[in-house]
């Protein structure tokens, strides 16, 4: 009996299960990644595979953070579209974390662009 | 795959929640499954046990909220950092380690010799060894009733096998070779249905996982799961061996097979330990492809 309910759980769940999700991983960004750009971007948008509330946005320029206002209590979305400061000319470095709305996981990673002088 | 000290640190607490809670629920299971058999020493000596095991499950649990903030932000000021650690118990971490918890406390009823107080334990035993299904990489899938239902599961018998061999050491330790025998010999009775079960819901979970079976191999998570298969199969060889040649050995009264039983129930404790500690990597540091 429990052997069959089991074996048919198993086979229902096999036969009807969707593809699993991975955790949010960043898919693209604009700026891209290395990307060198002539003007400087007024927006940050990062773009990610699943769903995911954005935790941490640090936007680097020579060891120094430049401040990008991140609104922690926003829903989850797939994309974020950030308001960058004026920047000037120089190499950028963007940090970012972010935890998948379905199965909680925490990401993380970073990516470069250069604005040209 | 970047992986710092706070994500090793972070799935190194999970391992000992899944150590400590496995080994507190299993304990309840065990109680109630063999109390006929046990003397009122040895009972009081693994409520003890079961007691600490339920403080290091409750404790790693916290700990591995504050840790995940904190490699957020890689400073130790995200573990402290309200939004950090709200972001992570909204999205399902909340919920498991709040059911954990629950659970584990309903353990402590296990310290009552009362009936209605043992069941109370028997349900804070399977609330606790099956919070982590509450959250994961099955909550991906859609749909994912019938995966959560073979993970609960799994967990549970995952409970029931692991949770027993502390127990079953303080008997071997304490107790005399008759004693041991009959504990073994019933324990194993069970445990030959309850790993049947925890086999065939593993193996159907993994099947649901695996996509494209190359490219999962090839993955973080495929290779952290082929380490964690390798370690099954050990477990169950010293698991059959126990039952198929120590046991029955042991109902003979060969004093050698007491000594044997020891060693076998601490090697299966280490597998036991690898075990653990695969599946909180993977389900920590990597995902399914």
């Amino acid at each position: 009996m429990l052997k069959n309910a089991l074996l048919a759980l198993a086979a229902c769940g096999i036969v009807v299960a969707g593809p699993c999700m991975a955790h949010a991983k960043l898919q693209s960004s604009t700026p891209a990644n290395n990307a060198h750009l002539s003007e400087a971007p007024q927006t940050l948008t990062l773009n990610f595979s699943e769903a995911a509330k954005l935790a941490v946005l640090k936007l680097v320029r020579d060891g120094k953070e430049i401040s990008v206002p991140l609104d922690k209590s926003a829903k989850a979305g797939q994309t974020f579209t950030l308001s960058l400061p004026p920047l000037s000319p120089g190499n950028y470095t963007v940090q970012w974390a972010a935890v998948a709305a379905d199965d909680g996981h925490v990401t993380k990673g970073s990516f470069a662009f250069l604005i040209a002088s | 795959m970047e992986i710092n000290g706070w994500d090793l640190a972070a799935a190194f607490a999970k391992a000992v929640t899944y150590s400590a809670t496995f080994g507190a629920a299993g304990a309840v299971f065990f109680l109630v499954y063999c109390s006929s058999l046990l003397r009122d020493q040895q009972r009081a000596r693994i409520r003890r046990l079961m007691g600490i095991l339920v403080g290091i499950g409750g404790a790693a649990s916290i700990l591995r909220i504050l840790l995940l903030a904190g490699s957020m932000s890689g400073e130790i000021a995200g573990m402290f950092d309200g939004s950090f650690a709200g972001m992570i118990l909204s999205a399902g971490e909340g919920r498991a380690t709040g059911v954990r918890i629950v659970g584990l406390a309903l353990l402590l009823s296990a310290f009552s010799a009362k009936r209605s107080f043992r069941g109370a334990a028997v349900v804070g035993a399977i609330a606790a060894s099956t919070s982590f299904a509450w959250v994961g990489h099955i909550h991906g899938m859609t749909p994912n009733t019938a995966a959560t239902l073979l993970l609960c599961l799994h967990l549970w018998c995952a409970a029931f096998w692991l949770g027993a061999l502390l127990p079953l050491l303080v008997i071997a330790k304490g107790g005399n070779a008759a004693q041991t025998a009959a504990a073994a010999a019933r324990f194993g009775k069970l445990a030959l249905r309850v790993v049947a079960v925890l086999l065939a819901a593993g193996v159907s979970l993994l099947l649901m996982l695996i996509g494209n079976a190359a490219q999962f191999w090839a993955s973080d998570y495929g290779r952290m799961m082929a380490i964690k298969l390798l370690a099954v199969a050990a477990l169950l060889g010293v698991a059959a061996w126990n039952k198929l040649l120590l046991t029955p050995r042991l109902l003979k009264g060969d004093a050698r097979a007491a000594q044997l039983f020891r060693r076998s129930l601490l090697a299966e404790m280490g597998f036991g330990a690898l075990i653990l500690l695969t599946t909180a990597a993977f389900t920590t540091l990597a995902g399914p492809p």
